[in-house]
């Protein structure tokens, strides 16, 4: 999908308002320029509500006034008609019998609603969209417009093709819990490639399998089968209604997580301030530390636990046991029979011609040849004896390594363990110690005379505790659900077996058979297809990453390589694989370049042609990196849309020359006098746009330069 | 594992009597969510296999398998990983038998392993449960003491 015009009407700065975007896939940039407050975030929020209504906007758009703020209801009428109008292109590919035909349909969306305006009040009317499809012939209205954006831009998406240079630190940023973090990258994901339709398919196949099992239940001719269907009817309504509540409660578990964290944030920065900032530090960096001994702690169990898969538990526990087989292999080996090689010896002296005595070998004499056909009886002999010589000869070889211990060999598993518990016990104390140290500090915090840290830390006490119920639920629900996969195991078992027995219940075990199998089926391409596509977008945000910040690894850059890991947490990494939080180790500029390499990796592995509308997305960015991003979005965007402050474009102008296909200029009259030279002489509080690209600017635009502001103020 | 290897296990079933089924639920970390302090083993086959060296090791004659209710716990493919599991059973089977030739028959070498395993998984059972600590650390104590003893 490409943008190509939009129209805004009383869209609250938009009053009348219409851009034209570029759709030149050699210069697939659109820049809108504007100062701030000069209407980008606004025209962000119009497109969205354009294609997705009130849902997309902040909030939901409750209590969000549409209407222009300087509405006069007296001179223009109490209602105010809110209207956007989007033209866009569609391209389609199918097949013909010529090869594939590629196809592009235009479409005009309309979204309108009307507000009643009364004095500070207004109440805004449901709206209403149409989609037109534009053709020679005409303007053909068409059914379910929704169903249309759905498919080229599905809502779950939004955060993908729109964004600001803020929101989409949302997939990084630490002031969330890690559980809503993942949630975000993961729905991304997931919903790009389409995975819906696996999901519908697979819900599909479990009912069909409850149907199947009913008609089990009304076959009759056993007691039994009736009894079984029915508690497979009872179990699967339970597991419905327990797989319901488990995604109620994890929701609830990840809310209270989000809780959580905000409250720490909040008593973070009511602790930043005076002589409570010492004590901030030392609880920030206390904790830190835990987190730290904690994964410590974490891989040490781990090592633990390797101790028994490995080759040290074997030669420890088996002690001498295998002496015997050892004496039979070692006087194997003493009587040569192992290696194997006999064969190839005979059969070259049968080549030869002559035995390794030198006694002739040849069939001219009857001495010769009564010695070759002892040789050949040989040869066969030796060739039964040759599997076993084979495998013996590899194991022979091959177990040394199992065989009688040197002394340090003989200690091996308690060397391995006494390290283990030495790193153990170690991490532990030193895990008990600082949670000693933390305790101590927030008894000291909690001591303060601050009403409100002393709440906050109060609610999130109460918090905790709500966790500790719902991770309990938790707990409960997985118990329950995992004994009614065991009891359906069963029962299964017992009606597929008495389904045998009768004439009639073979077709019916057949269809259930195929319904298990397609749901196997459907499974393992929803988890392939997710992890597949997981690494690929990992990749692709990798390469883009590093080369927007210009991180070079073997010139030893600091930040080595970032990553979007199988738990859906995107990560980066420093000399050493060491891990940084890139949301507290990276700066302003990295933090943005990681989140757009993201969202353009999305964006490019999911194949899907659609715009990627962008909010300032290179504030706190300068020099190489503003340059690289911008440069590398552009070339990676099918259609890139970004509203970009003058500050922004400032050393930018040539990649503009080169990329950008439109180039429109944003202009709020209200900044007359203090920062337009000219009056654009308008009554009306409005965004108003001239053609004015990168480089000029006209009498509407022209500004009065920064410095001469800053003297002025 | 290189080219050369060859794992004569690869198609043949690792078994497990029925009533052990619980232990391996609780004792293995498959299926995820394990707390590994009680749950030591990272698979099921590295509580089979530790019971097949127990067995061998205490001397116990292997369980009668066929009249057993038996489930699969996974196949002797896992082995081609671990080489070196694979010779042990294969030595283990050489030491039971005296027979040199069983390393041919792979059937007859897992089942003697299974009857092995289902003799030992009461005494591994009892190391993870007899001490004060949770049963990562009984476990240890219990194959360090054997270690030492063997020594």
């Amino acid at each position: 999908m490409k943008l190509i015009r939009a129209q805004f009407s009383n869209f609250r700065l938009l009053r009348d308002l219409t851009i034209d975007f570029a759709t030149d896939p050699k210069r697939p940039l659109t820049v809108v320029r504007a100062a701030n407050e000069s209407g980008k975030t606004t025209m962000l929020n119009a497109l969205q509500w354009g294609l997705y209504g009130d849902t997309a906007l902040p909030n939901g758009g409750e209590g969000m006034r549409l209407h222009p703020i300087d509405w006069d209801a007296e001179a223009d009428g109490g209602r105010v008609p809110i209207m956007v109008t989007i033209e866009f292109e569609v391209t389609s590919i199918r097949r013909s019998p010529t090869g594939f035909k590629e196809t592009r349909k235009r479409y005009r969306l309309i979204r309108s609603a009307n507000e009643d305006v009364d004095g500070h009040r207004f109440n805004r009317t449901q709206s209403s969209v149409r989609l037109f499809a534009l053709t020679d012939a005409g303007d053909t209205p068409l059914p379910q417009p929704e169903a249309v954006i759905a498919d080229e831009l599905p809502f779950e998406l939004r955060d993908v093709f729109f964004t600001d240079g803020d929101r989409a630190l949302s997939f990084i940023e630490a002031d969330v819990a890690v559980s809503t973090k993942r949630d975000r990258v993961q729905r991304a994901i997931r919903s790009l490639l389409g995975l819906g339709v696996i999901k519908d398919a697979m819900r599909h196949i479990e009912k069909t399998a409850v149907e199947i099992n009913k008609a089990a239940r009304k076959l009759g001719g056993s007691e039994e089968l009736g009894t079984i269907a029915n508690r497979l009817d009872q179990i699967e309504t339970d597991r419905e209604r327990l797989i319901a509540e488990l995604t109620d409660v994890r929701s609830s578990h990840a809310n209270l997580d989000g809780q959580i964290v905000d409250i720490d944030r909040r008593v973070t920065a009511a602790l930043e301030k005076g002589d409570r900032e010492k004590l901030a530090s030392d609880i920030a960096s206390t904790r830190k530390e835990i987190d730290k001994i904690d994964v410590q702690l974490e891989a040490a169990v781990k090592e633990h636990a390797a101790l028994f898969r490995g080759i040290d538990l074997a030669r420890g526990v088996l002690g001498t046991a295998l002496a015997p087989a050892y004496a039979k292999l070692d006087a194997l080996y003493d009587r040569k029979e192992i290696p194997s090689a006999t064969i190839p010896v005979l059969e070259d002296r049968l080549g030869l011609g002559s035995c390794i005595c030198g006694e002739s070998l040849s069939d001219d004499n009857e001495a010769g040849a009564s010695r070759r056909r002892h040789v050949c009886e040989l040869i066969e002999k030796s060739r039964q004896a040759d599997d076993i010589q084979k495998m013996v000869t590899a194991l022979y070889f091959g177990a040394k390594a199992l065989g009688p211990s040197t002394d340090s060999e003989s200690r091996a598993f308690r060397e391995a363990f006494g390290a283990v518990v030495e790193k153990r016990d170690g991490l532990q104390d030193l895990r008990d110690e600082n949670g000693r140290k933390l305790r101590a500090l927030e008894l000291q915090l909690d001591e303060m005379p601050d009403t409100d840290v002393a709440n906050l830390r109060k609610a999130r006490r109460e918090f905790e505790n709500q966790k500790e119920r719902v991770k309990y639920r938790e707990g409960q629900i997985d118990t329950q659900l995992s004994g009614l996969g065991s009891e359906r195991a069963g029962l299964v078992e017992r009606r597929d077996s008495l389904l045998r027995e009768q004439s009639k219940g073979a077709r019916i075990l057949a269809e259930l058979e195929v319904a298990t199998d397609i749901s196997g089926v459907l499974r393992r391409s929803y988890d392939r297809i997710t992890s597949e596509e997981l690494a690929k977008v990992s990749n692709l945000t990798n390469e883009i990453f590093l080369d927007m910040i210009g991180a070079d690894p073997d010139q030893g850059a600091l930040i080595r390589r970032a990553e979007v890991s199988k738990e859906f947490d995107i990560l980066v990494f420093g000399p050493s694989n060491r891990k940084l939080d890139p949301d507290r180790d990276l700066n302003g500029a990295s933090r943005r370049a990681l989140t757009l390499a993201f969202i353009l990796a999305l964006t490019k592995v999911s194949e899907v042609e659609a715009p990627n509308v962008i909010d300032t997305p290179l504030g706190m960015m300068s020099g190489f990196v503003k340059r690289s991003a911008l440069r590398k979005a552009a070339g990676l965007s099918s259609q890139l849309i970004l509203f970009l402050t003058h500050s922004e474009i400032e050393g930018c102008e040539t990649i503009l020359d080169e990329m950008a296909g439109k180039v429109v200029t944003l202009t709020n009259p209200a900044h007359f006098p203090r920062m337009l030279v000219n009056d654009p002489g308008t009554p009306v509080r409005q965004v108003l746009a001239c053609g004015c690209n990168h480089r000029s600017h006209c009498s509407l635009c022209e500004r009065i330069d920064d410095e001469t502001v800053a003297s002025v103020a | 594992m290189s080219d050369k290897y060859f794992n004569p296990f690869a198609s043949v079933d690792i078994l497990v009597p029925a009533e052990f089924k619980d232990d391996f639920a609780r004792y293995c970390q498959t299926g995820g969510r394990a707390v590994i302090d009680y749950s030591p083993f990272p698979r099921m086959v590295d509580l089979w296999f530790l019971a097949v060296c127990v067995a061998a090791r205490k001397g116990l004659e292997p369980a009668e398998m066929d009249r057993r209710d038996t489930y699969k716990i996974i196949d002797g493919s896992i082995f081609s990983s671990d080489p070196w599991r694979v010779h042990t059973l294969m030595l283990i089977a050489i030491a039971r038998s005296d027979e040199i030739g069983i390393v041919i028959e792979p059937r007859r070498m897992m089942n003697l392993a299974n009857g092995l395993a289902t003799a030992g998984f009461p005494h591994v059972i009892d190391m993870l449960k007899d001490g004060s600590a949770e049963p990562i650390w009984n476990l240890s104590e219990a194959i360090e003491l054997l270690e030492r003893e063997a020594a």
